[in-house]
């Protein structure tokens, strides 16, 4: 496998602004970046120089970007996508993942946030396993999650969960080993990140610690990172 | 024209019978009555009462359309606004991306305090956008309806404000009421409510001194259960008042107090999702009183 360093990436964006200005940034940070103005150019682009990530907007002249995603996801191609959001409902970011997105950011950003997303999902994808985005079930030790019923067991033994925890379970798994900061959990799973309310997110983790037996001192499937947030360390695997 | 159709229909079945019996249509058009004084008061009295009856019908009918033509005009015109804020949020986006993807590449170049400064406001501004969106987006989502228990809630906030280091020497009590009966829950979004209730109370800290009160009180109220946060602080100016949660007013804040502008818009936003409503009573010198009221759970 390549080293991120050399990765190639298919930035796709109809805006020459952000292109001119993001292309350099990425290749200063060590990737090849080739880039696709609208839909179909990016479909033609990904047939005919096989990228290892694409950054995807999701509001795109001819085709837009979650049609493109989800044409290349229905032919089976799973190049990991990175999704740049434009209407920061927390329902199309859910659709986002469901489709087969690998991860998603609303605009404006901070190119370093989408490249610390990019290393971590190049990761992700070269760590030789299945792509976690397309799978409906997933696994770690003796835990497994439906991704459609939301409904997970241990030890093959149903665990009642919340609506909520139950999906901070979801993107915990969808990005181990990626330290995730509270904002980010409550970004994604609540649609919104005010940090006076960081502490919702603490209480659905403590749920979820009690729910899987797992030691906050010694864990097995979260751990805290003081001052950081959380991380996933168990393996994810997806099961078939 | 309805009302004029139903004042003419009878005027011109009057005038065309009078026609006819005058032309000699009807044999003998003279009626002989003989009613007692009695009858004829009863059905005088019920001919006015069917009248006045009749007329406040259509008063009424009136004034409930002209109210369903106010409160869509309303609708109409906080739905315009969301559009607003959605495409000025479109249009503003991108180029905000390109400038900070411009600025990452300039990281290290000629680094100044000038280009910090840019750094920083392009910051504020992408904060902003982010914020005013998410604020509209809350309006038109649907939230989680569960069972809240406000009394506990408002035990864990102030709980956390006495953790807080900055805050812990702060004087802030909870008043709950607890006799005859507890606090009834509401139903609805816990974690919003919950922050909700923060803003109030991460304002009362911010905008009063360090030696003043703070009383965050529940209570039934008809049939709302109505939180207040209270404080001994500077207190509203009249002219500030009434555009209080209005997004973006900052009104004659304090110098060195920050803040989005957005904090009671969204404090506002929560509790109109829940069905509920804010208001706010102050005196300039005394203190400020923000009232949220929810429906309680039957």
């Amino acid at each position: 496998m390549d080293e991120p360093k050399s990765a190639r990436i298919l930035l796709v964006d109809d805006e020459p602004a952000i292109t001119t200005n993001l292309a350099p940034f990425l290749e200063r940070s060590g990737f090849a970046v080739t880039l696709a103005e609208d839909g179909e150019a990016a479909l033609l682009r990904v047939g005919d120089s096989a990228p290892d990530l694409i950054v995807l907007d999701v509001l795109l002249p001819r085709l837009d970007g979650r049609a493109v995603l989800r044409q290349l996801r229905r032919s089976g191609n799973w190049t990991p996508v990175i999704l740049l959001t434009q209407i920061g409902s927390a329902v199309e970011r859910a659709v986002a993942l469901d489709e087969g997105a690998d991860d998603y950011l609303g605009k404006p950003f901070e190119p370093y946030e989408l490249l610390a997303r990019i290393r971590a999902v190049l990761r992700r994808s070269q760590a030789g396993t299945l792509p976690l985005a397309g799978a409906r079930r997933l696994r770690a030790c003796e835990l497994e999650l439906d991704r459609q019923t939301h409904c997970a067991t241990l030890h093959r033994q149903e665990v009642m969960l919340t609506t909520k925890a139950a999906a901070v379970l979801e993107y915990l798994m969808l990005h181990p080993d990626e330290v995730l900061t509270r904002e980010r959990l409550l970004d994604a799973v609540w649609g919104w990140d005010y940090p006076a309310a960081t502490r919702a997110v603490d209480t659905r983790i403590a749920e979820l610690r009690r729910a899987l037996g797992d030691n906050a001192d010694d864990p097995t499937y979260i751990e805290t990172l003081i001052g950081q947030g959380y991380r996933f360390i168990a393996r994810v695997e997806v099961d078939r | 024209m309805k009302h004029a159709a139903w004042v003419a229909l009878p005027a011109g079945l009057g005038l065309l019978l009078m026609a006819i019996a005058q032309s000699g249509g009807i044999a003998n058009p003279i009626l002989f009555l003989r009613v007692d004084l009695g009858t004829a008061a009863a059905l005088a009295g019920a001919l006015a009462a069917l009248a006045t009856g009749a007329g406040l019908w259509i008063r009424d009918r009136t004034l409930r359309k002209g109210a369903a033509r106010i409160i869509d005009a309303q609708r109409q015109g906080e739905e315009m606004h969301r559009q607003f804020i959605r495409r000025l949020d479109h249009e503003v986006k991108n180029p905000l991306t390109a400038v900070q993807a411009a600025l990452a590449n300039l990281n290290g170049v000629g680094d100044s305090p000038a280009l910090a400064s840019v750094h920083s406001q392009v910051g504020r501004l992408a904060r902003l956008t982010t914020d005013l969106r998410k604020l509209t987006d809350l309006e038109t989502r649907s939230i989680e309806m569960q069972p809240v228990d406000i009394g506990e809630l408002l035990v864990e906030l102030v709980q956390e404000v006495h953790e807080a280091p900055e805050s812990a020497h702060r004087s802030v009590n909870v008043s709950l009421p607890r006799v005859p009966w507890p606090l009834p829950s509401v139903t609805g979004d816990r974690d919003l409510i919950f922050l909700a209730i923060h803003n109030l109370l991460d304002n009362a800290l911010k905008f009063s001194g360090p030696d003043a009160r703070i009383e965050v009180r529940a209570f039934e109220d008809g049939p709302s259960i109505a939180v207040e946060v209270a404080d001994t602080g500077p207190g509203i100016s009249d002219e500030d008042l009434p555009h209080l949660g209005e997004e973006l007013y900052r009104g004659s804040s304090p110098p060195g107090v920050e803040g989005s502008g957005l904090g009671l818009a969204l404090v506002r936003a929560i509790a109109h999702q829940h069905g509920g409503s804010m208001a706010v009573r102050s005196r300039v010198g005394k203190g400020t009183v923000v009232t949220l009221r929810f429906p309680a759970r039957p």
